[in-house]
């Protein structure tokens, strides 16, 4: 793989790219079995998570990604008063590049944020999620989880169900399955998916279609009242309408269809409690993988502050 | 070009085999392969071994993680997936290479090695010793002592490089 | 008096071949509604029978145009963190490069006229600094807050203001918005206002479609503009007030206007060159140099605008001239401010992107560039059937340039023009 500073979506990536680092991302998950859970690969490198939205589980998993690396982790905590205009992220980034960092990872309420970020720093720049615009390191660990599930990810059948439009999530996992080969549709509220014209992802109606389509897995998004402003569709009808009830769990059983989800699930609401304890729920399965991919996105990033 | 053929090879792995034989101790035995080639080298000594009636265990690993010079390479080696499939602990395990030169392989052999667990004893046993050390490493074992070849040594095993040969 | 000729020159509208005596009358031609006729234009001479006096000197023009300077009824001047004096002096300069020789400022924070004295003060500074003519747009509302009424009936009898504008936000309040253009009826004031609903596209960044999608931004639905030019139309129908109808958009707003044109609606349109030229598509990666407002839209949106130009739906193409500070657009997509800048490059940029192309033909860019707008701004006194003295400019289109930062003098660079090569060269004023 050829030197590549950072990794802003998965659009920006080669085949060869894609392929490198989901192969690499086994190879980190062995680590995890061996009495020593850690290489000495980035001694000495620092990373610098700096999340400008709220993110427990990213932010972990990139951390405990970085410190299996044997990288340093400094954690830049930004009270989001402070931060209201775009102006302050310039301001920021003339901190981080006096900081010296090797790698940095953005999290941002606003698209395209990471991307003027890396522009103007040396350091390795990783969106782990800008808006509704791309979170690529949730990408790979999707195709991973499936790709280990299935043994490969060419021609199988994923459908993404729930808020397309402001999911980050959806376009960057569709995108890396697309390009592996994978089938994707999308399926959720009207006001919630844009339309097959703008996505070039078809539009499934409802769970019938669903079934009658035969996905190879079902990956429901989260509901994310916290960011909808005013509402999109009545908060209500999302179990009825478009979450996995127990008689819908009954048919995917019946298929054996996979489920997954990004998580944190809303259980009763994306979920039926019963769902996660489904055998073929590989929630879990995508958090470890988040660690694998994400230890093998920070290794085949070069920092321009290296060379 | 100076080259050993596959007949050389395949005589200096049964000698080699011999070699372990004779020195094999109460301990379970592992070999474990450097991928890539060590790998292949292991698993035909293993093969050698069995014939003799020694069973051994088979392992390779991949020590691209815990190599010195990443940063100084324009890029990132791919990474391969290591295979040990057995406790190392209190095991007679041989690193299994096809080239030692500055030492610097074998230093992250021994350090990706000890991570998975406490071996009794550990041997380094090569294919070809190109001299030109570095680090104060030194095999138990070599097949052809190559160090005065100019240029670059290269081994080629059939699994790999469709054809046996030492090409120095 | 001179005695200086351009000689075989070809005048834009007619394509017939002329010669032009220099610093006659100020090379002027007279606008009204019909100008194309070739006699209105002092100085100039059909070349077939024009026996030029003996001894004269001569500029060659062959090859070149003589056409009236275009006027611009959109521009902002401001330039965040400069002076007033250098926003003035600057967007002049960019003018003229452009073959612009007048504009409608829109007011701005700094250029608030709101009042007399700012009026006052911005006409002696522009008298001052600039080489272009200016002509200030009243605010509707003071201070643009959108909740009083600004007093235009003083601006308009004492300060000559004709036409009334709140920047690129129109009052909210429709009741007001009601009242003012009932008042201001008598005073003849046009109501320039750009069509919104800002319920709709508040927190909205581009046209709904798969740029939206691809970047994750929110999509500005075409239907809050075109609900709000139905809105406006409606009112001014009713009031009888002149309305203007800023940046339009979008395909639809064309068809909305078109019909009210038919029905007798006193309304005039206009949309900028970049609503033309390009589509949301042309946005990328969050180049913020394509951020407007009302976004970029579709092609067939294009088509529709330059098609409403031809049929005269649409009056006017404006630069909509905004600068922007390069910090200001090296800002990510959500934070960066909308416009582009257009007067340096005007008639160079709709020569080679509309005329050169075949889109347009030079007489419907006098009309849409010249005429119209200097018509709907009438910068000159109010008397009944007064013309207006408009200034000739020569172009010379097979001329090359690259926009660089040398060349654009308004002071920023937010065109996507910049590293492009244009076609054409401006002389203004002819001398």
């Amino acid at each position: 793989m050829k030197p590549r500073k950072d990794l802003l979506t998965i659009e920006s990536l080669s085949d060869e790219e894609i392929h490198t680092i989901l192969d690499s991302a086994v190879a980190m998950k062995e680590i995890f079995t061996k009495s020593v859970k850690k290489v000495p690969t980035l001694r000495g490198k620092s990373v610098l998570t700096l999340f400008y939205e709220p993110s427990t589980r990213t932010r972990s998993s990139f951390e405990v990604a970085a410190h299996r690396l044997s990288a340093d982790v400094t954690t830049f905590t930004l009270s989001t008063s402070s931060v209201v205009k775009g102006e302050s992220v310039h301001d920021t980034i003339d901190t981080l590049m006096s900081m010296k960092m090797d790698y940095i990872i953005v999290r941002h309420k606003n698209s395209g944020i990471p991307a003027v970020i890396a522009r103007h720093c040396h350091a390795s720049v990783i969106n782990a999620g800008d808006g509704a615009h791309a979170h690529p390191s949730q990408a790979f660990l999707d195709a991973f989880t499936i790709r280990e599930k299935y043994g490969e990810v060419v021609n199988k059948r994923v459908v993404v169900i729930g808020d397309i439009l402001h999911s980050r999530v959806a376009r960057s996992t569709s995108v890396i399955l697309r390009r592996l080969g994978a089938q994707v549709a999308y399926m959720g509220p009207g006001s919630l998916v844009p339309p097959s014209s703008h996505t070039g992802i078809p539009r499934l109606r409802d769970w019938d279609e669903i079934f009658a389509w035969k996905p190879d897995v079902i990956y429901l998004l989260r509901v994310q009242n916290e960011r909808i402003e005013s509402p999109f569709f009545p908060v209500a009808d999302y179990h009825h309408a478009y979450g996995v009830t127990e008689e819908r769990l009954r048919r995917i059983d019946a298929q054996d269809i996979s489920i997954m989800h990004p998580g944190p699930v809303n259980r009763g609401v994306e979920l039926c409690d019963a769902a996660m304890d489904y055998r073929n729920c590989l929630v879990c399965n995508q958090v470890e993988n988040g660690i694998a991919a994400r230890m093998s996105i920070l290794y085949h990033l070069t920092p321009a502050t290296l060379s | 070009m100076p080259t050993l053929n596959e007949r050389d090879i395949q005589t200096a792995l049964d000698q080699w085999a011999e070699h372990i034989v004779a020195g094999a101790s109460e301990d379970f035995l592992g070999l474990v392969g450097l991928i890539s080639h060590g790998d292949v080298l292991a698993r035909r000594l293993i093969d050698a071994l069995e014939a003799k009636g020694i069973s051994a265990q088979y392992g390779a690993i991949d020590i691209t993680l815990y190599r010195d010079d990443i940063d100084l390479r324009p890029e990132r080696p791919a990474l391969r997936s290591s295979y040990l499939p057995f406790s190392t602990d209190g095991m007679h395990l041989i690193l299994v290479d096809d080239v030692i030169r500055s030492g610097r392989t074998a230093r992250a052999a021994l350090e990706t090695l000890f991570e998975y667990g406490r071996p009794a004893r550990v041997e380094l046993q090569c294919l070809v010793d190109r001299g030109h050390r570095e680090l104060p490493l030194h095999p138990d074992y070599v097949a052809f002592r190559l160090e005065d070849a100019k240029g670059d040594v290269r081994v080629h095993l059939k699994e790999l490089d469709k054809e046996d040969a030492v090409l120095y | 008096m001179t005695n200086s000729f351009i000689t075989n020159a070809t005048w834009a509208i007619s394509g017939q071949k002329v010669h032009l005596q220099l610093g006659k009358a100020g090379n002027s031609v007279k606008l009204n509604a019909d100008t194309a006729a070739t006699d209105q234009v002092r100085g100039m001479i059909p070349a077939e029978d024009g026996n030029l006096p003996e001894g004269m000197r001569t500029i060659d023009a062959t090859g070149k145009l003589i056409l009236p300077a275009l006027f611009d009824l959109h521009t902002h001047i401001e330039i965040p963190g400069r002076s007033k004096r250098e926003c003035i002096m600057r967007a002049g300069e960019a003018a003229i490069h452009g073959g612009v020789w007048g504009m409608l400022v829109l007011p701005s924070s700094s250029f608030c006229f709101d009042n007399s004295a700012s009026l006052d003060s911005f006409r002696e500074a522009v008298e001052a600094r600039s080489a272009a003519e200016m002509v200030p747009c009243g605010c509707i509302t003071l201070g643009m807050q959108g909740e009083q009424q600004a007093p235009y009936n003083t601006l308009a009898t004492t300060r000559d203001i004709t036409i009334l504008c709140d920047g690129d936000h129109a009052p909210q309040n429709l009741l007001l918005l009601y009242r003012a253009m009932q008042y201001a009826v008598d005073l003849g004031l046009t109501f320039a206002v750009r069509a919104d609903v800002p319920a709709l596209t508040t927190h909205t960044y581009v046209h709904p479609g798969s740029t939206a999608y691809r970047l994750g931004l929110h999509p500005c639905p075409p239907c809050a503009e075109e609900i709000g030019t139905e809105t406006l139309l409606r009112i001014a129908e009713s009031t009888g007030a002149k309305l203007h109808l800023q940046l339009v958009s979008t395909a639809e707003s064309v068809r909305i206007i078109r019909r009210a044109k038919e029905r007798g609606v006193q309304v005039t349109a206009e949309v900028a060159l970049h609503h033309l030229l390009y589509t949301h598509e042309d946005i990328g990666d969050y180049n913020t140099v394509y951020k407007t407002i009302p976004p970029l839209r579709d092609k067939i949106d294009c088509e529709a605008l330059l098609e409403g130009v031809k049929d005269g739906t649409i009056d006017c193409i404006v630069s909509a001239h905004t600068p922007c500070t390069p910090f200001a657009k090296k800002q990510d997509f959500i934070n960066a401010p909308e416009g582009m800048v257009g007067l340096d490059t005007m008639l160079p940029a709709l020569y080679t992107k509309l005329v050169k192309p075949g889109l347009l033909s030079w007489e419907e860019l006098v009309q849409a560039c010249c005429v119209k707008p200097a018509l709907i701004a009438r910068p000159w006194e109010q008397e009944e059937g007064a013309t207006c003295e408009v200034p000739l400019l020569l172009f010379d289109p097979t001329t090359e340039m690259e926009v660089d930062e040398t060349i654009l003098a308004c002071g920023t660079l937010n065109t996507p023009l910049l590293g492009e090569t244009l076609c054409g060269k401006v002389t203004l004023p002819l001398q």
